[in-house]
């Protein structure tokens, strides 16, 4: 006998991730926190040391709420740092 | 149009055979399920005036496409009759709708599930179960609706453990979550036209905790039936507590919701007392929570304020619900989500067997 698939198609990603830099200095790095205990000194701390390594800047630093999407103008000003560093959950 | 939905082989149609399959590959809630042939699905199908391959919604994290195909599938495997289909896409449309924020419900490492409440004409002509034990078990109506919205979140939207819910604990309410509005023995009439949706037949998400019960056997007056929901509300292991624009649902006992309306106090009256009692010093709320999502105004409040656990009382939605007995109950929100509520689509003539 046969059955279906209870899963269906998979929709169109609603984002992907930029083309990789493959050279850092000069270029500036974006933070985007996402508010949970730690996150920004973790990331911080990242960026502090990419930068340190490569010749990159650290450069904007943006917080938001971890269980909603980043607002447009958020992401807007994140838009000017050619790498952003990020992370999701706790 | 969606592309075809993919089939699988199977040598049994026993339930323990299907789930099994299915478990294989990562599908399924754990329970024996009904096996989705084409003719049953073909038979779900016949409820629904709809084009069975039109995108109904995607749902996130895995960004699946629900059409009512598939959501018929999911349907058939839980145990629905065709009449509970147009139920479910509604509440697909609903969980769609941005103020659920659907992906992060899904995510998150809190319990939270989406509670499903018919109401209207559906509740009655369908089976749903709005009295004594509505919140179960015992009623297919609402243990195979709930328990197909739930296959639908693992199966399309892919709330799986362990990748696309990180639920701490996971939670009971997260197998079958569905109940139906008495509107019969509600004294305020139906919530939906409550909140704007005056349709014969419609769906609300809340995406809250399992149930949290008040009681009171003795209480007439209102004040003093509604000070133990306040009591309840007023929590500091909610999400309502660091989230304060999130909602409360107060599901009112007929006998309470009567007593209440006897007094002469109308649905937004019972808001307005509980965010006025259902409320914590601000400093405590403050010590509590270093992450916390409050407005300015409330961030301004000094410690020793009496500070309600919602911003506003129309955060506080009351639905009237169950049977004989005096015991309600509160279901707290996951926080960073709106309830919906939508209309149901009408049933095909002929879709319904009963």
């Amino acid at each position: 006998m046969r059955i279906y698939s209870p899963e269906g198609p998979v929709g169109p990603p609603s984002a992907g991730l930029a083309p990789h830099t493959p050279v850092l200095a000069g270029k500036r790095i974006g933070i985007l926190d996402n508010s949970k205990p730690n996150a920004g000194l973790l990331l911080r701390r990242m960026a502090e040391s990419l930068a340190a390594r490569t010749g990159a800047t650290v450069g904007l630093v943006e917080r938001k709420n971890a269980a909603l999407p980043a607002p447009d103008d958020l992401l807007a000003r994140l838009a000017e740092a050619e790498v952003v560093l990020t992370g999701s959950a706790d | 149009m969606a592309d075809p939905l993919e089939m699988l082989d199977l040598a049994s149609d026993d339930p323990e055979a299907v789930r099994d399959c299915y478990a294989e590959r990562g599908w399924g809630d754990g329970l024996p399920l009904v096996a989705p042939t084409p003719e049953r699905v073909d038979a779900m199908l016949a409820s629904s005036l709809g084009d069975a391959d039109e995108p109904v919604a995607t749902l996130p994290p895995r960004s699946g496409v629900a059409t009512r195909r598939v959501i018929a599938v999911n349907a058939v495997l839980a145990g629905c009759r065709p009449e509970h289909l147009p139920v479910l896409v509604a509440g697909v449309r609903a969980l769609a709708r941005p103020e659920v924020n659907l992906r992060g419900v899904n995510a998150t490492t809190h319990p939270v599930a989406p509670l499903l409440i018919v109401h209207g004409e559906i509740a009655r002509t369908a089976g749903y179960n709005a009295g004594l034990g509505a919140f179960g078990p015992g009623n297919l109506a609402n243990a195979a609706t709930g328990r197909a919205l739930r296959l639908l979140l693992l199966h399309i939207a892919g709330a799986v453990p362990g990748s696309g819910d990180a639920s701490t604990q996971g939670g009971p309410a997260k197998y079958a979550y569905c109940v139906a509005e008495n509107l019969a023995e509600s004294p305020w009439g139906g919530y939906a036209a409550s909140v704007g949706v005056d349709a014969p037949s419609a769906v609300t998400v809340h995406c809250g905790e399992a149930p949290h019960n008040f009681h009171d056997m003795e209480s007439s007056e209102p004040a003093a039936i509604l000070d133990k929901a306040a009591s309840t509300m007023a929590s500091l292991g909610s999400n309502n507590a660091p989230v304060s624009g999130a909602e409360f649902f107060v599901m009112m006992c007929p006998e309470h919701a009567t007593a209440c309306a006897a007094a002469g106090w109308t649905r937004s009256h019972v808001a307005s007392y509980l965010h006025e009692r259902a409320r914590l010093r601000a400093g405590e709320l403050r010590a509590a929570f270093a992450l916390r999502a409050w407005a300015p105004w409330q961030e301004a409040l000094p410690d020793d304020a009496p500070m309600a656990l919602t911003e506003h009382p129309g955060n506080i939605k009351v639905v009237v619900v169950g049977g004989p007995g005096k015991h309600s109950s509160v279901i707290p929100s996951w926080g960073m989500t709106r309830s919906a509520t939508v209309p149901v689509e009408p049933l095909a003539p002929g879709g319904s067997r009963r």
